[in-house]
């Protein structure tokens, strides 16, 4: 478990380098969420993301690239909502340790 | 701002990467413009066309990297993005290289593009 | 047709690529630093003359800068008129 000091005002991690699973496991259960394989898919693709594009999606451009990626199927603000309530790039981006989206909607 | 506005948007862009935050602060305007679902086209001119240089390795001035962030634009669905034929040909850019698509324009062309638009936004 | 407003010195890159997008029928309130660029008889007020473009110049500026009586054939305006200006013309761009 990283200590509350590990996390900015918001809730997300403040060092890209502190995320472990684990750490994604601790921020979900923050959020009330329960990861699965396909929370873990899409959280594994923010982390390709940000290590392709040095910043985090805003919603348009992760359904995109989900969409790319993962299949039309998944490429879909529905499924991303249905995995992540609310606002997917900012909920996924914060389980996936990565910094707030900038252009968050 | 609503989704069935239409009106467009041209950001020029025309400041180097790396020496104020004048370019990041381009680039995030457009992206925000794009993520409000509003129609936005990119115009590199003069120094901003230095932002299309390949190879960009900022890892150790600890800043984000421009050059990869502007590859993320089709993901925003920018698709129309324009660069200043002079100043690219000036510091013998190779736009084939770029991290995004580009389509040279000369200054006529670019005056033409800046008066199709509804809206500009120069950094 | 586009309102351009420049505030940066002649000697700028702003003024170089504002320049280059200038066409006839495009207006350029020339404020700040850029006031030096509507210098009678200077070789960047001869450019910005080729480009065919209206030129006004902020005429508290100008005053500032000392050139309010060395800029023959430039519109002086105060802010209403830029006021004014920017309602003439359907978009607007700003150099700096």
């Amino acid at each position: 478990m990283l200590p509350p000091s590990a996390f900015d005002r918001e809730g997300f991690l403040c060092r890209l380098d502190d995320w472990s699973p684990a750490v994604a496991e601790q921020i979900a259960a923050g959020e009330q969420i329960v990861l699965t394989e396909a929370h873990w898919e899409v959280i594994h693709l923010l982390r390709q993301y940000y290590s392709e594009f040095d910043s985090s999606p805003a919603m348009r451009a992760l359904v995109k690239y989900c969409g790319f990626k993962l299949g039309v199927d998944k490429g879909r603000s529905i499924y991303l909502l249905s995995l992540f309530p609310g606002s997917p790039a900012r909920l996924g981006s914060k389980i996936a340790g990565l910094p707030k989206p900038a252009n968050c909607l | 701002m609503n989704a069935t506005d239409g009106k467009r948007t041209l950001v020029l862009i025309r400041h180097s990467p790396y020496g104020s935050s004048l370019a990041r602060a381009s680039v995030d305007v457009a992206l925000a413009t794009a993520a409000f679902e509003q129609p936005v086209n990119l115009l590199f001119v003069g120094d901003g066309v230095l932002q299309l240089l390949s190879g960009q390795d900022c890892e150790a001035l600890g800043v984000k990297n421009l050059g990869r962030l502007l590859s993320s634009l089709p993901l925003y669905d920018i698709d129309h993005v324009y660069v200043d034929a002079e100043a690219a040909a000036r510091y013998q850019l190779d736009l084939d290289a770029a991290p995004v698509a580009a389509l040279p324009l000369d200054p006529g062309a670019m005056a033409e593009l800046v008066s199709t638009h509804d809206h500009l936004l120069g950094f | 047709m586009t309102l351009h407003t420049l505030n940066a010195s002649p000697a700028s890159a702003a003024f170089a690529d504002c320049l280059r997008l200038l066409t006839a029928g495009d207006a350029l309130l020339l404020m700040g630093d850029g006031v030096y660029a509507a210098l009678a008889g200077c070789s960047h007020r001869a450019e910005l003359d080729t480009s065919g473009a209206m030129l006004y110049v902020l005429r508290d500026d100008a005053a500032a800068a000392g050139v309010l009586d060395r800029v023959d054939g430039v519109t002086v305006v105060d802010i209403d008129g830029f006021v004014t200006l920017s309602e003439q013309y359907a978009r607007q761009l700003a150099w700096f």
